[in-house]
Formats: C-alpha cells, structure tokens, sequence
C-alpha cells in the first residue's frame, strides 16, 4: 500500500462503523467466553436480524474489557446514545431488553458502573484498544490509528529519531529486568553484522502472569507494529515472535495478523513503497519456562535445547545465530507505536521520573476482581488492591503482595502505600518483575507460599548449572520441613546460607532469583516460620 | 513416512531457515501429532529427515516437557498447580482426576486414552483452576465436573474427535454444568478472513 491509502482506509472504515447508529460489544474473550458470552452475542445477532436492523445497529465481538470477575460484559455504544452503557453479568435472556433500550435509556439493573476506580484510575496506553477492536480484523486496528506510527517512522524520521524519541519516553523494559529500552535500541542500531534480528519475547510464564497472552489476543497488530518499529530503528530486516506452545488463541492471532499485515504491504518487501523491509514469523515455544532468558530462547529458535548461556556478550550484539539481536517483551513492544504517534514526552508525562509511563497488572488470588488492568507507574499498592481489585473477598483479611514471580518477594500490609515503580520495589525485597500480582490473604501461610515459588524454580532449573539445580532441591527440603513442624533453628540459618550461595553463584536469572520469594517472606514474616519451628 | 506425507511443510520448514537445525522444534510437533510421541524411531526418521545427527534431536526432545518420549494418552491431561490455581482448588481437581482415573502423575491409564501431568502456570489465573487437554483450555474446572468431562473426552475420542498434541486446532472450552466440553465459538468480525496456512 502507498502511504496516502492508510489514511483512506482508516477513514474509509470509521465512516462505515459510524453509520451503525448503535453498537454493541460483547466481550468474547476467554474469561466472558467461559460464562458463554459467544451465546449472548449469537442471540443479540439474531435479535437485531429478525427485527431487520442489521443496518444501523452491529453487533461486534472483542477483546477481554478487563472487569472480568463481572463478566459476561456487554457495551453499548456510541456515547452519545442515551442507552450507552456497560452492561454486567449479562444473560441470554437479556438481549431483548438490551435491544428495546437502544436509542431509550440503558437497562438499569444491568448497568456496571464506570465512574469506579476499577476504570477510572486506569490509563490505557497498551491496552487501549483492548475490549474496543476486534483483534482477528486489521481494519479496526487500522480504524483505531494503527500503523500511523509505522508510516510516520518510515516517512518521516531517521532511525536515530525513533530512538530519540523512546529515549524522551523514558520507556524501561517490561519483560521484568527494566533495562531502558533506548539503550538496548542504540546498542543494536550501532552493532555492525551483516544481517540483524528483532525478538519479541512472548515466553511469559510467571505464576500469576496472564498479561502478555491477553495483549496477543486482544491486540496483535500493535505488537506487529511495535517490533517493525523497532527494526527500522536498529536496522534489523527479520523478526521472530517467540510463543509459549499453550496459547493456542494467541499463536492463531498472531499469525493472522501477520499474514493481514502483508497482505495490506504493512510487513514484507518494500513496506510503503519505501526500501524498507520486515519479515515476521511466529516459533513456538515447547514447554520450558527458562526458554524466557534471552540467551536460552535465542538457543531454543536456533533448535537447540534452550539453556541459558553467560553474558556478554549480550544478545544485542551477538544473539542469534551470531547477528546483533534486539529482545523486547510483548509489553514493551505494544507500548512503541502510541509513543510514535503521540511523542515520547507525552509519554514521559505519565508515571514516575524514574518509571515512566504505565505498566499492566494481572491480579490474581484472593483479590475480588481478579483480571487486568493498566495504571500509571507510581500508584500506591492500596489503589491497586483495594479500590481497582476491589479487596479481598470473603471477609478475610489482606496479608500480602507477591510480585514479581518466581524472581520477586511478598510484601506486607505495612508497605502498602508504597508507589508502584522499579526502584521502590527492589527496596522492598521484591522486584517489578512481568506485572503478575498474587494477592493473599490471611488464610495463606508463608512458608507454603515461599514453597510454591521454589517448587517452581526447582522444577524450571534447566539444570545447567550446579548450585540452581541442587540449591533450589535443598532449599525446598528445608522448606518443607519446615512446615511439617519438623525443623530446628540450624535449619533455618541453614536455609539463609543455602539461599545466599544460590544466589550468588547461579548462571542466570531463574536461580540468581530463585532465592528472593523466601529471602523476602523470611524477612518480613519470619514469625511464621518460627511458630513452624517452635511447634 | 513423515517425509511422503507432509512433503511441502518439510520442504517450507526447511527452506525457510538458513540453519537446518531451526527447522527441529517445528518438525518434532509435525512427528508428534502423526505419531502420538517421540520414541527413538521416529526421532531417527525427523534426524534424517533433516540431515542432523539423531544426537542433536535426543537432546532436544528430552529437554523440552511439551515433547514426549514415551507414548502418552490420546489426551494429555495438564492441570496447572501453581499457587493461584491451588488457592481455587487446583490439587482437589488433581485428585479427582487421579481418584477416576486410577492412575498418579505422568502415568497413562491402561487402555491409552488419559495421561496426567503436573503444569505450572498458564496464563489463565482468572478463570482458576485451569487445566488444558492437548493444549485447549479448560478454565473453571471443578472436581463435580470431572467425571463428565473423562466421559466426553472418551466419547470424542471414540468418534475420533481428537486435538492435536501440538494444539494446532486446539480451543477454548468451558465445562457445562454436566462437565462436557462447551466450545466457545470464537467467530470475529463482519469479513472473514482468509486463513493463512498453518505451519
Ligand atoms: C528465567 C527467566 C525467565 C524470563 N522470562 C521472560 C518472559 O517470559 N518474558 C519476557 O519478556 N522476559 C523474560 N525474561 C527476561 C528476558 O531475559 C529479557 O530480559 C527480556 O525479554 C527483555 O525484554 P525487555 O527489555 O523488553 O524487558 C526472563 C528472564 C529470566 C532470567
Ligand atoms: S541458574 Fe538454573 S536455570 Fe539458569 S542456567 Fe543455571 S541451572 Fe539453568
Ligand atoms: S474476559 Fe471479558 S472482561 Fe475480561
Ligand atoms: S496459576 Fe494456574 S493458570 Fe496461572
């Protein structure tokens, strides 16, 4: 496609979703599809053709709108419409009044409330499109200004711009270490090799994480278009998406959002007309968690066994197959092309000075709406817990914040009013980590949380090294000793010794961290263990 | 065999990458879904399919859980057990699973058809206890409903209804109060897309 025929297209479909007098969105995605959303958007349908009305009125479905505790979720549109709404545990048999309301008043005792914190504190950057457009049609992602950035960086900016601009973003790496995405940008913009590369890492696995499998499936354009971004900025003319085998919805998106994409001339030879190329496709993942370390995913799309190896060299410049490779999390690509469009100051105006922009949670556990949300870095742990996730369900009592995965900590109650960035979570024993938060309650013991995590890591370990591959075994021997009752105070500075070597003396990242869930519960609820030790 | 019967996906899997040994994790889901596992056999007949040393596959297969070397069920049962999915109930699902199945972990029930396994978190921790059947999702799982879900499955099974273990055609499923799978439709937009080619 020629540059001007982005422009018709995206006006082209604007107007003809703007000649549907009413829209209504059905959530289809895989939380709202489990309490059979597909029937009530499939009764809808079939409600708006019998009474002929298919002309003014679509029905759509889309994306998961994040309240999913409250699914299934219907929204009415536009919001000029008196009936425009969002609707709540919504039935089959609420179609006909749904119907009967448009252009009336909405349905009262349907209506979910959106003036709340759950949508009110949210900022949406990466997910704004997420609930909004159908992620299987390219159109709507077009209609949704989608690859404006791609055409922008193509028409009218050097690379050295692009990265001037993520610079100004202040955009740091989601994928958990938070590593300044310009920087590792420059590094492989300046690495010299004959061919480069551009990795979207798509390997999530954190317990509790289910960000990025959302992101792919609601939007899979914007990481497309994210990572395009990207290699004309550091020179790269191939790309490969690297998919955990298990999300089978996320790897069909994928790859026909690819195939939309060069179909329209949006990826390939010559996108634009102008000489730049970019060549995408998705590889599959086969079950190993540790696959996520850059290097041993590297390994595992060159068809080896994906063990880490050391670094440097770093990826950036001798990744894979030896070519300077750039590695970015799914996040952090979906968050390039609204920084493109809008500026990265825009950006650097949202979040913290440190931590710039918004970050995607995935809250878990016992927390009353478990789901998805966006929020601005540096909100407090309490918005986030108590106004977005509603609390702690049941009655019980909230005792702690696991964040950051199987690399981060637990934080207590005393810590809750701390502001959510990189920095002020490493200071509290934890890390950022990938975004999934698990929240607890107190009916959750401690030390079996610390277990849960180092049963994790033990049975990751790739095994490369000794002190992870063994470490992690003793370390969760001790642990459950411990809350069998049947371990003494040697045992537990034991545990302190054995947690420091494997921290000190591990190849990569999973047993470098593998530690921190049982450093951090040890240190702010060593009385539990004690009452283990005791008893 | 492999290479007379998918001769155009080998021939794209092994044009498409300058390094032959990229084309090996492709080519092993390809061999499993034809052969049902990758015992010594077929990883020989993938080695020389893809002129490398059958050394350089056995590493490979034995590395990754998602390969299996021993034949398996006709469904790979996997129940995540992380701890978001055991605080909704995950280990009573494992239970229940091991109770009517008569067999433990990693085990294959006599006449073929369930093997078992232990997973950890798969991105589904909203709709916990989650568990995936040849890689489709089952999310709300409850142990009332595993009966009849074992039952569904069999019956699929019987009429030769099965996934893939790779997951190429797998879904999404939700149990109906009676624990049969429902597939939930997933029927997007107003034009239909042509489907790009699976490989
Ligand atoms: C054991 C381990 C697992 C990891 N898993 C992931 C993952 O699933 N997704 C991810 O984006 N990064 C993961 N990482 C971090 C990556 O190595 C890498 O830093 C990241 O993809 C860089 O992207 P970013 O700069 O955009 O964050 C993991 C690291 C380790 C040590
Ligand atoms: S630290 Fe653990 S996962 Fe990392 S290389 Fe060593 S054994 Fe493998
Ligand atoms: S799945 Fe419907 S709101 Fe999340
Ligand atoms: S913990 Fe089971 S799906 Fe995440």
């Amino acid at each position: 496609m020629i540059p001007e025929e982005l422009a018709e297209m995206a006006l082209f479909e604007r107007e003809t979703q703007q000649q549907y007098q009413h829209q209504i969105n059905v959530c289809v995605a895989s939380g709202c599809l489990s309490l059979q959303s597909d029937q009530i958007r499939e009764s809808l349908e079939k409600e708006v053709r019998r009474r002929g009305e298919e002309r003014w009125c679509q029905v759509r479905g889309v994306g998961c709108m994040g309240l999913c505790t409250a699914g299934p979720l219907v929204s009415v549109g536009p919001f000029t419409d008196p009936a425009a709404a969002l609707y709540q545990e919504v039935q089959v048999s609420d179609s006909l009044d749904i119907i009967d309301s448009l252009g009336e008043g909405a349905v009262s005792r349907l209506v979910c409330p959106t003036d709340g914190p759950f949508f009110q504190r949210q900022v949406r950057v990466v997910l704004e499109n997420s609930g909004q457009i159908d992620p299987e049609r390219i159109e709507d992602y077009i209609a949704a200004d989608g690859y404006e950035g791609l055409l922008k960086v193509l028409t009218e900016m050097n690379p050295s711009d692009v990265i001037e601009q993520m610079t100004r973003s202040g955009l740091r790496g989601r994928g958990g270490g938070g590593y300044p995405t310009s920087l590792k940008w420059t590094t492989v913009a300046k690495a010299v090799g004959p061919r480069k590369f551009v990795i979207c890492n798509a390997d999530e696995g954190d317990p509790g994480a289910f960000m990025d499998r959302s992101v792919l499936e609601s939007d899979p354009h914007r990481v497309l278009e994210g990572m395009a971004i990207a290699a004309y900025a550091v020179g790269a003319g191939e790309g490969y998406i690297y998919v955990r085998a298990e999300y089978p919805l996320a790897i069909k998106r994928l790859r026909q959002a690819i195939h939309q994409a060069e179909r329209l001339g949006l990826l390939g030879n010559r996108i634009f007309g102008t000489t730049f190329s970019f060549h995408v496709e998705v590889r599959l993942g086969a079950g190993a968690f540790v696959c996520g370390e850059e290097t041993a995913l590297i390994a595992s799309i060159e068809g080896k066994r994906g063990t880490p190896r050391p670094r440097p060299p770093y990826p950036a410049e001798y990744g894979l197959w030896g070519y300077p490779t750039l590695i970015n999390n799914v996040e952090t690509f979906a968050s390039v092309a609204p920084i493109i469009r809008n500026g990265g100051d825009w950006y650097a105006r949202i979040g913290t000075e440190k931590s710039a922009g918004t970050k995607v949670f995935a809250l878990a556990g016992r927390v009353t709406n478990t789901g998805i949300i966006e929020v601005p870095m540096g909100i407090t742990l309490r918005d986030i817990i108590y106004e977005m996730g509603g609390g702690i369900p049941d009655g019980h009592a909230f005792k702690a914040v696991q964040t950051g995965g199987p690399s981060g900590g637990c934080i207590p109650e005393d810590y809750l009013d701390m502001a959510v960035d990189y920095d002020s979570l490493v200071q509290v024993g934890s890390i950022m980590g990938s975004g999934g938060m698990i929240i607890m309650d107190d009916t959750s013991s401690m030390v079996d949380v610390a277990r849960f995590f180092i049963e994790f890591c033990m049975s990751e370990s790739c095994g490369k090294c000794v002190p992870c591959r063994v470490g992690t075994v003793h370390i969760h021997d001790l642990l459950t000793r411990i809350s069998e009752g049947m371990a003494s105070m040697g045992d537990l500075s034991t545990l302190v010794e054995l947690c420091e070597m494997v921290r000190n003396t591990s190849l990569c990242g999973l047993g470098q961290s593998a530690p921190n869930p049982v450093l951090s519960t040890l240190r702010f609820f060593r009385d539990e263990y004690l009452a283990h030790i005791r008893a | 065999m492999l290479r007379e019967k998918y001769a155009s996906e080998i021939d794209t899997l092994r044009s498409r990458f300058a390094h032959r040994r990229s084309a090996v994790l492709p080519m092993l889901y390809l061999a499993q879904d034809e052969y049902g596992s990758l015992g010594e056999e077929v990883v020989r007949e993938v080695a020389d399919v893809l002129d490398l040393p059958p050394t350089d596959i056995f590493e490979v297969v034995g590395f990754y859980t998602l390969f299996y070397d021993r034949p398996v069920g006709t469904w790979m049962i996997q129940v995540c057990d992380d701890a978001p999915c055991c605080y909704c109930g995950a280990e009573e699902v494992m239970a229940a699973l091991k109770e009517q199945l008569g067999i433990c972990e990693n085990e294959t029930t006599e006449d073929g058809m369930f093997t078992i396994q232990r997973v950890k978190c798969l991105a589904a921790c909203g709709n916990a206890p989650a568990i995936q059947v040849n890689l489709a999702y089952l999310y709300d799982v409850t142990p009332e409903k595993i009966d009849g879900m074992l039952r569904d499955l069999r019956s699929r099974a019987e009429r030769g209804e099965t996934f893939r273990l790779s997951g190429r055609d797998a879904d999404d499923y939700t149990l109906a109060p009676d624990g049969s799978l429902q597939r939930i439709e997933r029927r997007l937009g107003k034009t239909p897309e042509p489907q790009p080619s699976a490989a």
